[in-house]
């Protein structure tokens, strides 16, 4: 498992509690998971994916990844509509171990972009990884 | 097994190697190393990985009347179980079996070898030495036995995989006679020198050894006694031997899944303290006639033979990697919704898919060039009702629900039984 200086956290990005990352795409905003979660969940073998259209408060599920052990909800760091999922890891999940940040999960249009202050920077991120 | 966190002497080798670290029998051992449980999976299957098993505890028992206290309390016929001739157990060979306790609840699994005239090493879980070690005592009043725990006294390695054989054959002393009769479930030489058999088998630098072919994974390969002193050089010296194999060290993840592909009980999981009854492991107990009478009395029978149980374990396979994490809420429906039984193991198995219904391994002679396992979820059920292979149940956590179906056996093309001629 990577010691905590040793992952790999973008400044450009926010984090949420539940380790997605958000990410400003123009008008729409990329989500994903940390290099804290996939490390800490092992190899992912699937991604259960929300369907484009479907509307999400900050805070809902919006699908499931599942490691080799375990299985861990997707939670929207912030609401909005799915504008596009990321059919690449309906095949290769793998590509969120590889590269969290460049494996995006789903890209929605927000309904707040005000919400998306609220998420933590890198460095009030790193403070709750120090604290787990 | 308690709060307690014991290491095996390996546990610093495992922190250093960047191991993801994990509580189990009471142990802190190694869940997957730096390249993941897939990798490590695929490896067993594809070529061959190394686990520290020095979790588990090993009992000897030894006397003039340790076969009678064996045939007491084991669950296997030592008399009656060698071969399609069904032989004794004798010198040199193993057999799988349970400890059951007078109600026919599973008290621990083990494999039983007989290392010398009257003298028989027993290998149990993590954290069951002493419990079994108790058990063994509490029927042997009168008997001449004496009964050793030897609980973090005995180091273990296990090599899996089937280039397991050319690795270990590559450190061994007189590897060919060694390697040249070796059949399933047989072992040879001792890890000590406690016995007159210890020297019969050395690594090249003279350490001496129990090689064993057993295992965990329904893989060809080994199980390694060692004395504990000798636990890590051994350990660096088969990583080292299994370069040119690309020979990884392998957590219980991995160990996990695959015994779980090979429909291999995981104890106190899979088998515990409820009737051993019904089970897709019948080959664990002493046989029995067509009246279904065994072919000896010991601890447990008694329950065995009149017990009437509504309760199944079955083996089961999912159409996909998704699987539902064992929990209170997690059960088991029927077509109609109806709650039927409770989930025991849920492991994917990396190194398998599905072509149309058929499950296809990675390792299949037939299988296509172009098959990339997908991994499917696969486990044991335990439900109150019979259901025969090829039937439809789902698992759920009252959220998620996968579709899974009934099997008799889950990962096809497993070497464990392999003969060895073809695997040097």
């Amino acid at each position: 498992m990577k010691e905590i200086n040793d992952l790999n956290l973008p400044e450009d990005i926010r984090y949420s509690d539940d380790h997605e990352w958000a990410k400003v795409s123009g008008d729409t905003v990329l989500i994903g998971i940390s290099d804290y979660a996939q490390d800490q969940l092992g190899d992912i073998v699937f991604v259960e994916l929300p369907e484009v259209g479907d509307c999400f408060e900050a805070g809902d599920e919006f699908g499931t990844l599942e490691s080799v052990k375990a299985v861990s909800e997707l939670y929207f760091p912030l609401g909005g509509e799915v504008v596009a999922v990321n059919e690449e890891l309906g095949d290769a999940p793998e590509l969120l171990n590889q590269d969290p940040y460049s494996g995006w999960i789903i890209e929605i249009k927000p309904n707040d972009s005000n919400e998306l202050e609220k998420l933590l920077d890198r460095d009030a991120y790193l403070e709750i990884l120090r604290g787990e | 097994m308690g709060v307690e966190k014991n290491v095996t002497l390996l546990h610093e080798w495992h922190v250093e190697n960047g191991a993801t670290m994990a509580l189990f029998g009471g142990y802190d051992m190694p869940l997957w190393y730096p390249q993941g449980i897939k990798a490590e999976h695929l490896g067993v299957i594809q070529s061959a990985g190394l686990f520290d098993t020095s979790h588990m505890a090993v009992v000897t028992v030894a006397g003039d009347e340790a076969l009678t206290l064996l045939q007491k309390c084991f669950s296997k016929d030592l008399k009656r179980c060698l071969g399609k001739k069904k032989g004794p157990l004798v010198r040199g060979r193993s057999v799988y079996g349970l400890f059951l306790t007078p109600d026919g609840h599973v008290l621990d699994d083990a494999i039983v070898s007989q290392a010398a005239e009257r003298f028989y090493m027993v290998v149990v879980n993590a954290g069951m030495g002493g419990i079994v070690a108790q058990h063994l005592v509490k029927y042997s009043a009168g008997l001449d036995v004496e009964i050793d725990d030897l609980t973090d006294r005995v180091g273990k390695i296990d090599i899996q995989g089937k280039n397991s054989a050319r690795i270990v054959a590559s450190v061994l002393k007189d590897s060919d006679s060694v390697m040249s009769a070796f059949p399933y479930f047989s072992f040879k030489g001792w890890y000590d020198d406690s016995l007159d058999i210890a020297g019969e088998l050395c690594l090249k630098d003279g350490t001496p050894i129990m090689l064993s072919r057993t295992g965990y994974t329904g893989e060809f390969g080994f199980e390694l006694f060692v004395g504990p002193e000798k636990l890590l050089s051994v350990w660096t010296m088969l990583l080292e031997a299994g370069k040119s194999y690309s020979l990884q060290p392998c957590g219980l993840a991995a160990r996990d899944s695959l015994r779980a592909g090979a429909v291999l009980p995981l104890s106190h999981q899979d088998i515990g303290d409820w009737p051993f009854v019904h089970t897709p492991w019948p080959f664990a107990i002493a046989d029995r006639d067509p009246a279904g009478a065994f072919s000896k009395e010991f601890v447990g029978s008694e329950a065995l033979a009149t017990l009437h149980s509504h309760e199944y374990t079955l083996p089961f396979a999912g159409y996909d990697p998704r699987k539902i994490v064992v929990s209170d809420r997690a059960h088991v429906v029927d077509e109609a919704g109806t709650n039927i039984g409770r989930i025991l193991t849920c492991a994917t198995d990396m190194a398998i898919g599905r072509v149309g219904e058929e499950i296809v391994s990675i390792a299949g002679d037939d299988t296509p060039d172009d098959f990339i396992p997908r991994g499917l979820s696969c486990g044991f059920l335990r439900v109150d009702r019979r259901l025969e292979a090829g039937d439809l149940v789902f698992l759920t956590d009252g959220k998620r629900k996968i579709k899974v179906e009934i099997r008799e056996d889950v990962r096809p093309d497993r070497t464990a039984r392999r003969p060895m001629r073809e695997m040097l």
